[in-house]
């Protein structure tokens, strides 16, 4: 079964990748995009919460279909559906990278909707003069900066020689200048600031880890095996000393169990695994009710429309 | 006054910029010193070694990388080691992304460092579009890695990838891609990842294809269900993962070295996984184990203190 990107012949509702008919269709399908945002905006409050209900219990039941319907067996490319059952099935099947296709379409338009939000905020501080607007010229200028660059860089590797950027000999003062700001700048940033979490983790367990009742002495006893079990050159110390001294080098001595690796096997085999199991099943049924909840519209704490 | 405080109440109470001072010195000095600790490869680790020793050569891997610089002491160092594998088996690979927009960027540079490297040692570089591709970012992990599971092709129909000396080309014109139709086509699935996206691959494609997961230090204990439960073949976890494997790449599995010993007696692959040797490098892993130690020996020793400094005051108010 075609879906409207797969016919071939290209029609109206398809085009080759890379030509100016597909970017044409882009920009297209943006214009009306917005067109359709801008209509939902202005539509009275009182429509805007049943037709949000129908899109979503409408996007929800593809899914809640596909995952629930009889599927064909073995189907092969040129197999032709027989009967009800199994046509649907076939139209399920076929429609997901469709439907897949516009997920990541809508997801986009959310990165697109997060640059217009933050542009939007910072630039009226920016206008305004207001408190610490200096911060908010440097984040715009970065963004675009980085926009500029980015942009250049992507465009120079769509040519006959973009492969031949993959070797940094090749590069040029665009690429060199893609490469401070995205390697030498965002990425060390982005590095710099998921470090600082080692900072509060020891700030916070030198603080809060105390033995102050019988349970929180058996969190710290298994949380201390289990991470000097993970430290190599101490692991090694106790497991020798425990097959050295304890099991007098008997692999099938009852001492072996008490060699280090064992011990924090059988804590994480026996207690974490099977804890983490129950912990996901738990959320995993309260993520269903949730799921129900929202496909239906039954829920309504996300305010009101 | 500080003075008057007891013993007890002095441990209890550091000061945070001490602590931090400590903990900048006990980090940053031994990644100067990269030094080969003693350590021994868990299970995951050693499965997820012998898997990829054991792959045919002639069918591409499919690598979902989602990790970016942040994590780069553990998923960089686990993803250096497992591209540093498969180029020198010669087993050809697919990139794509379904966690983070940068991930990609990050994941060429790294193909393009070890293709520095393997020139600096005389190895022919991977070839973009001959040897590996990369199927791009997708914004909707779900939604993709259902396609991907259900129809493979048109899962990055229509991606363009650049061959050299030519001009964007259709991924599937490519040669790693060429025999691939379904998902189940790829012999192996590895997830190198710090987010969700490993439980939503296994949700989406876990019975599609065998897989494996590289995961981060904080992501062991609910990755590590579902490799106690066999639906991952392997796993690496934190930086004890990236040097789990760089020590497996050099001793091999049960395997005799020069010497006729067996570095890594290991029950479970009696007849033997050998080495891999990549040159003279030195691994993320092996950069960073040490300092994993030493801040972790600095944690225990903080948590003790307090705990003393506790016990110490308790014993003077009574």
């Amino acid at each position: 079964m075609s879906f409207l990107a797969d016919l071939d012949p290209k029609s109206f509702y398809n085009a080759e990748p890379g030509s100016p008919r597909l970017y044409f269709m882009i920009f297209l399908t943006v214009v009306i995009g917005l067109g359709v945002i801008g209509v939902f905006m202005v539509a009275p409050i009182r429509m805007r919460r049943p037709i949000v209900s129908v899109v979503t219990f409408l996007a929800g039941l593809f899914w809640v279909l596909e995952f629930t319907w009889p599927k064909a067996i073995a189907r092969g490319p040129l197999d032709k559906p027989n009967g009800f059952v199994e046509q649907v099935g076939f139209m399920l099947h076929d429609g997901v990278p469709a439907v897949a296709d516009l997920a990541n379409t809508v997801s986009s338009f959310l990165l697109g909707l997060g640059v217009y939000s933050l542009l939007r905020v910072h630039l009226r501080k920016v206008f305004k003069q207001q408190k610490d607007w200096s911060f908010s010229l440097v984040l715009v200028l970065s963004l675009l900066t980085m926009v500029a660059f980015g942009y250049v860089d992507w465009n120079m590797r769509l040519g006959v020689n973009g492969a031949k950027l993959d070797d940094p000999s090749q590069w040029g003062n665009w690429n060199y200048g893609k490469d401070l700001f995205f390697d030498g700048f965002l990425q060390q940033m982005d590095a710099a600031m998921f470090s600082m979490i080692a900072f509060f983790i020891l700030s916070a367990a030198y603080r809060a880890f105390r033995m102050r009742s019988a349970e929180a002495t058996i969190l710290l006893g298994a949380a201390f095996l289990v991470l000097i079990s993970s430290l190599g050159l101490i692991e090694n110390i106790v497991n020798n000393w425990v097959m050295n001294t304890l099991a007098k080098g008997d692999g099938n001595s009852f001492w072996v169990n008490f060699k280090l690796t064992e011990i924090s096997g059988w804590i994480k085999d026996t207690f974490q695994t099977s804890s983490i199991r129950g912990i996901e099943f738990g959320v995993g049924i309260g993520l269903l009710a949730m799921g129900l909840r929202i496909w239906l519209s039954l829920e309504r704490t996300g305010g009101q429309a | 006054m500080a003075n008057d405080k007891s013993l007890g109440e002095r441990l209890q109470s550091m000061p945070k910029a001490s602590l931090y001072m400590i903990l900048f010195a006990v980090a940053s000095i031994p990644l100067f010193f990269p030094v080969k600790l003693p350590n021994k490869p868990i299970a995951p680790a050693v499965d997820f070694y012998a898997t990829l020793m054991k792959l045919p050569t002639d069918k591409p891997v499919l690598i979902g990388t989602d990790w970016t610089v942040s994590t780069r002491g553990e998923s960089g160092g686990q993803f250096e080691a497992l591209l540093r594998i498969l180029m020198e088996r010669k087993i050809k690979f697919a990139l794509y992304s379904v966690g983070d927009p940068q991930a990609p960027q990050v994941a060429r540079d790294v193909v393009g460092r070890l293709n520095q490297e393997r020139k600096a040692m005389g190895k022919e570089p991977y070839m973009r579009f001959r040897d590996w591709v990369s199927l791009g970012y997708y914004s909707n992990a779900e939604g993709e890695l259902q396609v991907i599971a259900s129809d493979v092709r048109r899962a990055f129909a229509n991606r363009l990838d650049f061959p050299e000396g030519r001009p964007p080309t259709d991924v599937f014109q490519s040669p790693v891609l060429s025999g691939i139709h379904l998902v189940k086509d790829f012999p192996l699935l590895v997830v190198v990842t710090p987010s969700s996206t490993n439980t939503i691959t296994i949700e989406r494609i876990g019975d599609k294809v065998p897989m494996m997961q590289a995961v981060t230090g904080v992501m062991i204990p609910e990755t590590n269900v579902y490799y106690a439960s066999g639906q991952l073949k392997g796993m690496l976890g934190g930086i004890k993962g990236a040097y789990d494997i760089e020590n497996l790449m050099d001793t091999g599995i049960n395997f005799p070295g020069p010497d006729g010993k067996i570095a890594f007696p290991y029950e479970k692959y009696k007849e033997g996984v050998p080495p891999i040797h990549v040159g003279k490098i030195i691994g993320k892993g092996q950069a960073y184990f040490a300092t994993l130690h030493y801040t972790m020996a600095l944690l225990i020793l903080a948590v003790i203190a307090g705990n003393v400094g506790m016990w110490l005051s308790r014993k003077g108010a009574k």
